[in-house]
């Protein structure tokens, strides 16, 4: 009986291991035109990891995106939940034992991902060039074309532009702070009511705070600068410990994740937040969670512009109808769902000169925020994405030198 | 033919228990000291030296024992009274069904259910504003993602303390507690005699592994942790994922390290608990 088990077993482990053999030379598919690229993405099923956490992105994948995608090229689009940390996790765990097909193809990323999965060679490309929608992207714009400072050399297509926003509450503050020295005399005036999350999007706050540190909104531009981040994030942690007790909680804790600072703000116990796509301010104020009082402000010395990639994992298997989605999430059709105000909210990623004449009027007007500042009025406040490093450092430090004191 | 089953059951349970928890556990030593890991370059010990210089992973071990013992204590002495003062009164079937019901409940969901009752913008909170007790959510009391940890306690204590109720109840009826107390007081013992010389040393006595092992359940929890304690000190689990799912890749080790020494201590102890055999200890 053992011995039929140890079979069992055996014959187990050994139909797994012929499952790894890879189906097919994935370099000829860079050669291949587009035409029969295409053709050859019917039936298949792609797996596209991406951040679920917020509802009106999980409604237009999956009630616009994945129909869509089913319809129209026959290819099953399948959803995981998962971002930064947990990608990078999967990608390396499925290096190390050797899995020639993933079992994600397509995955949303954007900066210290994009570093991370390129420094362990855990991305497949280039391949933009030959989406036929990324002929409507402006390679120009350094905002669309560098990641964190990263050329992003057809790596990565670009899906959405967002910059970061300050958020107040105008019932709760008249004149809301917007340098270092404004947001110290607030906090003091107002102790309790505000806190940096300890997470991508309060780090990227730090990185806002650290050019303004530097002096100027491109103190940061170009390679990171050992010497340069010493001396400003000393600066920064100074600042932060001299005034953590002015913070929520006095500076005992810090919210982990950005759902909690929705929900402090929504709670009324801090009277400022801040986060990407200008804010966030359209969704939440649409769907109830913030008043209608809520607005959205630049931070003077500026704040972080970025878009947001897909990219294709070096071990996906279907890398072809991989192509096949990203090409149609780039298009003008799907660009305009994800733009309307009431629905994702989010800035497209096409420049809207460059499309056809029926799109330009379209994207033109289409109806716009009713209460979230509008991308282009931030504009003269955008500062680049400094280098992934930068990043990386400050969480770390963020722990050590302000936390854990 | 009853040396196959148990052959076959063995073989199961080696497969199935045993098997995996090694080759995790080989894989996490080998991790610890860079001999895998895709950005990792060959045997190092800078990782181990690193985790045991910075002493984090330390106070974190004293921090989750000490949690864990004190929601130990309020759970396991609240069902002992509960026990003494109430037993009648739950051998209803309502009662019990109320008291047993935080059983079912997930540990994600007690967090959850604390953090909007016990925040200062939760339930309490309102009510407290309502109330005119206090004018601003600044004022309430920080009761979680506290300094002293109270959120965890209390969620810990809401899960766990039902489940000593119940095992109490049973022991109680199996080992005829009640007839002992009236033979003991029928001898002239007081009642807080009979509480301190009978009821207490049986239900002890023969739950106390079940005690210890509920001590090491605590010691490792994740998700109550990770939703209401501090972002440092951390409970063990929440610290070893963080240090695993860092952005840094290069010291993902460094969780590796602290999962390592964490697995051998609990291991340990868990050997220590069960090599002597213990004589009378309840096993449910």
């Amino acid at each position: 009986m053992i011995k039929k088990i140890v079979l069992v077993v055996i014959l187990c482990a050994a139909l797994l291991s012929c499952g790894s053999e890879n189906k097919k030379d994935n370099q000829a598919l860079k050669t291949e035109d587009w035409e029969t690229i295409s053709k050859s993405t019917n039936g298949k099923t792609v797996n596209f990891m991406m951040w679920q956490g917020s509802p009106v992105i999980n409604e237009y994948i999956n009630n616009y995106i994945i129909p869509t995608v089913k319809e129209e090229y026959g290819v099953n689009l399948q959803i995981s939940g998962g971002q930064g940390p947990e990608i990078v996790q999967l990608a390396m765990s499925e290096r190390q034992a050797g899995i020639t097909e993933s079992q994600v193809d397509i995955v949303w990323i954007n900066g210290e991902t994009f570093f991370q999965l390129r420094s362990i060679d855990a991305l497949w490309g280039p391949f933009l060039s030959k989406l036929p929608n990324s002929q409507y992207i402006n390679f120009d714009d350094p905002f669309v074309s560098t990641d964190f400072q990263q050329p992003i050399k057809g790596m990565e297509a670009p899906w959405s532009m967002g910059q970061f926003a300050m958020v107040y509450d105008a019932t709760k503050a008249d004149d809301p702070p917007a340098t270092l020295d404004e947001l110290e005399a607030y906090i003091k005036k107002h102790p309790g009511t505000f806190t940096i999350s300890n997470d991508f999007t309060g780090m990227t706050l730090m990185k806002s705070f650290l050019a303004e540190l530097g002096g100027s909104p491109t103190s940061l531009n170009g390679e990171f600068d050992e010497d340069k981040y010493v001396k400003l994030s000393g600066q920064l942690w100074d600042w932060v410990n001299g005034n953590k007790q002015y913070f929520w909680k006095e500076g005992t804790t810090f919210p982990k994740e950005q759902s909690i600072m929705s929900q402090l703000f929504a709670n009324g116990e801090v009277n400022i937040t801040y986060g990407f796509s200008e804010g966030g301010v359209e969704e939440r104020v649409t769907s109830g969670l913030y008043p209608n009082t809520t607005k959205a402000y630049p931070w003077k010395n500026g704040t972080i512009k970025n878009a947001n990639y897909l990219g294709i994992l070096s071990n996906a298997t279907e890398k072809a109808a991989a192509m096949q989605v990203i090409n149609f999430m780039i298009s003008p059709e799907a660009q305009f769902e994800k733009a309307r105000a009431n629905g994702m909210d989010s800035n497209t990623i096409l420049d809207v000169k460059k499309l056809p004449q029926q799109w330009q009027d379209k994207f033109k007007n289409a109806p716009g925020r009713q209460y979230g500042i509008k991308l282009e009025e931030l504009s003269e406040y955008a500062i680049a994405e400094p280098a992934p490093e930068y990043m990386i450092r400050l969480y770390e430090d963020f722990r050590t030198k302000v936390i854990e004191k | 033919m009853k040396n196959k089953s148990e052959n076959i059951s063995l073989g199961l349970f080696v497969l199935i228990g045993v098997v995996p928890f090694a080759a995790a556990f080989g894989y996490a030593i080998l991790y610890s000291f860079g001999i895998i890991g895709v950005v990792n370059t060959g045997f190092t010990l800078e990782f181990w030296k690193a985790v045991i210089a910075s002493g984090e992973f330390f106070k974190s071990f004293l921090y989750s024992a000490v949690i864990a013992f004190i929601s130990l204590l309020i759970s396991v002495g609240g069902a002992l009274w509960i026990i003494l003062k109430f037993r009648n009164q739950l051998e209803r079937k309502f009662l019990s069904y109320i008291s047993y019901l935080p059983l079912a409940i997930p540990g994600v969901v007690a967090a959850f259910f604390t953090l909007q009752l016990f925040s200062k913008g939760g339930f309490f909170s309102r009510i407290s504003y309502n109330l005119g007790w206090t004018e601003t959510t600044v004022e309430f009391p920080d009761l979680v993602n506290d300094a002293y940890a109270i959120g965890i306690i209390l969620a810990f204590t809401t899960i766990v303390l039902p489940f000593f109720v119940l095992l109490f109840m049973n022991v109680y009826k199996n080992e005829r507690i009640q007839e002992l107390s009236i033979l003991a007081q029928a001898l002239g013992a007081k009642k807080n005699q009979v509480v301190r010389k009978v009821f207490l040393p049986i239900l002890l006595q023969k739950t106390w592994v079940l005690i210890v092992l509920y001590f090491i359940f605590l010691l490792g929890a994740y998700e109550i942790p990770l939703i209401l304690g501090q972002e440092a000190p951390q409970m063990l689990s929440v610290l070893i994922i963080r240090e695993i799912k860092q952005y840094d890749l290069t010291k993902i080790s460094e969780g590796y390290v602290a999962a390592v020494i964490y697995t051998v201590i609990v291991t340990l102890a868990a050997i220590m608990l069960f090599l002597p055999k213990k004589h009378g200890a309840y096993e449910t």
